[in-house]
């Protein structure tokens, strides 16, 4: 419909660089391969591949060390024993627990047996990597939804009260209600969320903001870290204290499939929905007046989005207790590698973050030994916490301005 | 049922309202219209209304309203700009239309619906707006910034489909940021990323175009660019624009009206000859300023500020 442009105004000779309404030119979308298209772009396919060997290596280091050790052909070939990963009953087994797997299969004899390493292996030592992994895919999509939403890099997923909710009700359920303590990872979630819930309310009047929804954290924070603190001193025990700081830095000792199952649900849950309201956060990063003139209820988007974040966190906190720094340096790590836009980025935290777990998670199991002799293991949350400071020591000497996104 | 009919606007369903060029609307959800395909395929005008009633506009933290209870009505199809002092509730008005503020008092209207009853994606459909400041990652690539102006158009779910892909296309066509489309965002100057904001908030595809100050703080060639692209609306399409301006000229060459406040009241509204005079300058910007009529509109001449009291 081109000519037909009206040469009534002679002030405005402005077509002439074919400024002109209607001009179709050719539609073009260089990333829109098809659906997926964007997925395939070289320096998230990089990141994967990189994030994954290093998960596989740190994986198999866990699988051979320990107090019975393999070498490592030994622990691979256990990995990929045909007897377990060809025998569905077995895989469901561990997956799904033995209960579900004979109504699931109908079986009622006796399980095959299983060489002694597989067992080690698949028994002991590989549910805690894959503890590590759903660990790190949770703190770390946790942690990229917060930072959008508050619009801050320097958010992690605990920024609006998850953790503190989550260690005050922990500290209670051991110190106090110790006969409640089975259901500790239930309650350490219920906590975290119920915190988030408060602070929402705190941080409402006529609507949010980042900057009130930060504060109120802060408050809230403040408060229930006070207390938890105090109930330190109620707690006669020494063993109480002890599981007590294990939950509240975070520590994958002692993990199991049980723990697989009750995360693995929440956690592919929040992994769709966020990679799902990934085109949502990209727009929350254009600013509030700018989403809000697209037509975003932006209040309403950005309460859903917070909730699938604290869904992630606390299907991690109920798993692996407060892991601190993975969510806030994993997003950052990723943005750095593939850009701002949040489809890669949630996508590239679910391999960055797995990297960082199960990497951090070596030196928490080995570290101590390798380092005094001691067979005695750390909360994984202190070897995170020792990575991520100097990695922001780094940034803040690398970037000039930090803080905004 | 109505296509691109005078204005479509008439019941809250028209479903069925189908693009001038054939291609449905692809939305599934609320008030599916034929977003008006500019320069008239139809044949007939469907510019829109926009009029405020009786509005009063504050902000929760001042006990005075900064607008209270002014009507304004933008002309359909044409331009129209306001201009004031600093602080004399241009933005916020602009804002108040925008539906961005809520009003204490009285309603704006868009093709005689109040705005406050749209659903906010059906209004962004309508209704442009693009703020004074905007911020984006560094990182973005022009082309998915301004493909983000699609958004009201598309489902929580949906991919984009080619007529957004035709309308991102018109917007960096018009916007003139084609040359720019892969580049970031962050490496881009003032002028250039304003253009590809003005991009964005064109492939919004709306009826309706509300700036705030889109020439402020840009070079010579930049102002020229954006004044040509508003030209550009006015001349080809039935896009009825309200542009914030600080320099009077430019308000007084580019409008075919012209509205001046001062202190939250509108002071003079009407053709560009008839409000930038001696006596308003005076009046509303507190300036001696000599005006001359040329043939590209009045030449305004600021000589000196005025220290009354």
């Amino acid at each position: 419909m081109s000519g037909e442009r009206p040469a009534t105004d002679g002030g405005s000779v402005t077509g002439d660089e074919g400024r002109r309404i209607g001009g179709g030119s050719a539609a073009r979308r260089p990333a829109e391969g098809g659906r997926l298209g964007w997925l395939f772009e070289p320096r998230l396919l990089a990141v994967a591949a990189a994030s994954l060997l290093l998960v596989v290596v740190a994986g198999l280091v866990q699988v051979s060390f320990g107090a019975y050790s393999m070498s490592a052909g030994q622990a691979w070939r256990a990995v990929l024993d045909p007897a377990v990963l060809l025998d569905p009953r077995w895989l469901l087994n561990f997956l799904l627990g033995e209960g579900l797997m004979r109504t699931v299969t109908g079986f009622q004899g006796e399980l095959p047996e299983l060489a002694h390493e597989t067992l080690i292996v698949w028994n002991i030592r590989l549910p805690r990597v894959l503890v590590a992994v759903v660990v790190g895919m949770n703190l770390a999509v946790s942690g990229a939804i917060f930072q959008a939403v508050t619009r801050n890099e320097l958010a992690s997923p605990f920024i609006l009260g998850v953790s503190s909710g989550a260690g005050l009700t922990i500290l209670l359920t051991l110190v106090v209600f110790g006969g409640l303590s089975a259901f500790l990872p239930l309650i350490a979630a219920l906590g975290g969320s119920v915190a988030f819930l408060i602070v929402y309310a705190i941080a409402w009047k006529n609507g949010t903001s980042p900057v009130r929804l930060v504060l109120a954290g802060v408050i809230v924070g403040t408060v229930f870290n006070s207390l938890q603190t105090g109930l330190f001193f109620f707690a006669d025990d020494i063993g109480v204290v002890q599981s007590a700081i294990q939950w509240t830095t975070g520590s994958l000792t002692g993990t199991d499939w049980e723990q697989v199952r009750t995360a693995l649900p929440w956690t592919l849950v929040a992994v769709v929905l966020s990679l799902a309201g990934s085109r949502q956060l990209n727009l929350l990063l254009l600013g509030e007046q700018t989403a809000k003139s697209l037509g975003m209820s932006i209040e309403r988007v950005r309460f859903g989005l917070s909730g699938v974040a604290v869904l992630a966190a606390a299907a991690s906190i109920a798993v692996a207790g407060i892991v601190s720094f993975v969510g806030l340096i994993v997003p950052h790590v990723v943005r750095n590698l593939v850009g701002s836009d949040y489809k890669r980025v949630i996508v590239g935290c679910l391999f960055v973050g797995p990297a960082l777990m199960v990497g951090a998670d070596v030196g928490a199991r080995l570290g101590m030994s390798v380092l005094t002799g001691a067979d005695a293991q750390i909360p994984v949350g202190i070897v995170t916490g020792l990575v991520g400071g100097p990695y922001f020591l780094y940034l803040m000497r690398r970037q000039q301005n930090m803080g905004d996104l | 049922m109505t296509i691109f009919g005078a204005n479509a606007t008439e019941s809250e369903e028209q479903s069925g309202a189908t693009e001038p060029n054939g291609a449905a609307e692809p939305t599934g959800g609320n008030g599916p219209r034929g977003a008006a395909e500019p320069s008239g395929a139809g044949g007939a005008t469907d510019a829109s209304d926009l009029d405020a009633e009786d509005l009063v506009l504050g902000y929760p933290t001042a006990p005075e309203p900064v607008i209270d209870g002014e009507s304004i009505a933008a002309e359909p199809g044409a331009v129209t700009a306001l201009v004031g002092p600093n602080g004399s509730g241009k933005s916020t008005l602009l804002k108040g239309l925008a539906d961005q503020i809520e009003p204490d008092d009285g309603s704006v209207l868009l093709d005689g619906r109040d705005v406050r009853s749209l659903d906010t994606k059906a209004l962004a459909k309508q209704l442009g707006l693009l703020s004074q400041e905007s911020t984006s990652p560094d990182s973005i690539t022009v082309e998915d910034l301004v493909y983000h102006g699609r958004y009201p158009h598309r489902g929580f779910f949906e991919r984009t489909t080619a007529e957004d892909a035709r309308a991102v296309e018109r917007a960096i066509d018009l916007a003139g940021c084609g040359h720019l489309r892969d580049r970031e965002v962050g490496s881009l100057s003032g002028g250039q990323k304003q253009l590809a904001w003005i991009a964005m908030v064109l492939a919004q595809d709306t009826d309706v175009l509300l700036l705030d100050e889109p020439t402020t703080f840009l070079d010579l060639h930049h102002q020229m660019e954006v004044m040509e692209i508003i030209e550009t609306l006015r001349d080809e399409s039935d896009v009825t624009v309200v542009v914030v301006l600080h320099d009077i000229e430019q308000a007084a060459r580019l409008a075919d009206r012209v509205v001046a406040l001062a202190d939250g009241e509108i002071r003079a509204s009407g053709p560009p000859e008839a409000v930038v005079t001696e006596e308003l300058l005076s009046d509303v910007f507190r300036v001696d300023a000599e005006v001359v009529d040329t043939d590209r509109g009045p030449r305004v001449t600021p000589i000196r500020a005025r220290h009354e009291e």
